[in-house]
């Protein structure tokens, strides 16, 4: 059985208004792929660039009149934090099936096919960036668009 | 003068003390520290919380330099560019060379300590700036 591992957790409040700043946070923090624990509480695996990436929200927070504090955690109980694993690793997965869904329509316009590489490998980057716990639909994704990818160097190729 | 900042040096951090050494200040002498409470009161904190040289209205740490010390170089400014995709992949710039730096300068973070990160990593920021210096005065991909 695993240990309980190390989290970076992050308190945070900010004003209600303006709300703009309150969504670019929110933004920030969808893109990281991080656990929320409850309002206001999230949670990162430990790790230099988790810490450093969450230090900086810290910082937007307060230069925008809010309160935020870091800290450096473990999990009470490992059940707890298996289910915080398993809904992180489910939203990514649900990630990679969006981009495999999009992999299997090819479109016949070139272009449009290039386009669309492009856009799905893009897409699969950033969510892999996000991805702490590695779902079985990361490999499977990657391999729908190398797949897509190379149909198009046939086809091209053919033409 | 005396620059202080995080130690665990990376991207951000390695790009300002070139920028300071380069620009702004030749006998820069970096201290590294774990808290920024352990920050000596006769230095400059930069890429840390809390310090006037951090991360600000979206800017990472090398834009806020450049700002602060009116460093208007249009070099400086591509590579700020560069950068800050490197740190904060926001895509706010379209910087291609970003996520492929970001991997050099984390990958040299794993086996140097942090005064050879900032050595080797100012032979790279060099490099790149003649590049960058070459690409804006013949406009076109130099090389």
């Amino acid at each position: 059985m695993r240990n309980a591992g190390r989290w970076v957790l992050l308190s945070y409040r900010m004003p209600r208004e303006p709300s703009q700043p309150r969504i670019a946070v929110w933004r920030k923090l969808e893109r990281l792929g991080v656990a929320r624990l409850g309002d206001g509480l999230i949670a990162l695996p430990a790790g230099d660039r988790s810490r450093e990436q969450l230090d900086w929200i810290a910082e937007e927070v307060v230069d925008n009149g809010g309160a935020a504090m870091i800290w450096i955690a473990s999990p009470g109980d490992i059940a707890q934090e298996r289910a915080v694993i398993d809904g992180m690793r489910a939203a990514r997965a649900a990630e990679y099936r969006a981009v495999m869904e999009q992999a299997a329509t090819v479109p016949a316009d070139e272009a449009e096919r290039t386009r669309l590489i492009r856009r799905l490998r893009a897409e699969l980057r950033r969510i892999t960036d996000r991805d702490h716990f590695a779902p079985a639909e990361r490999e499977a994704a990657r391999i729908a668009v190398q797949e897509l990818a190379e149909k198009d160097v046939t086809v091209r190729e053919r033409a | 003068m005396k620059w202080a900042t995080r130690a665990g040096v990376h991207i951000d951090r390695a790009a300002c003390a070139w920028l300071i050494r380069t620009h702004i200040d030749p006998e820069a002498e970096f201290v590294f520290v774990d808290d920024r409470t352990a920050v000596p009161a006769d230095a400059t904190p930069f890429d840390m919380r809390g310090a006037e040289l951090g991360h600000h209205q979206g800017d990472c740490s090398f834009e806020t330099i450049l700002r602060r010390y009116e460093l208007h170089d249009p070099v400086l400014w591509k590579i700020a560019e560069i950068v800050h995709e490197a740190d904060l992949a926001d895509e706010r710039y379209d910087a291609p060379e970003g996520p492929g730096l970001d991997v050099i300068l984390r990958g040299l973070s794993m086996t140097c300590d942090d005064e050879q990160v900032l050595a080797i990593g100012g032979s790279i920021f060099d490099g790149l700036y003649e590049y960058q210096r070459r690409a804006v005065l013949l406009n076109r991909t130099p090389g």
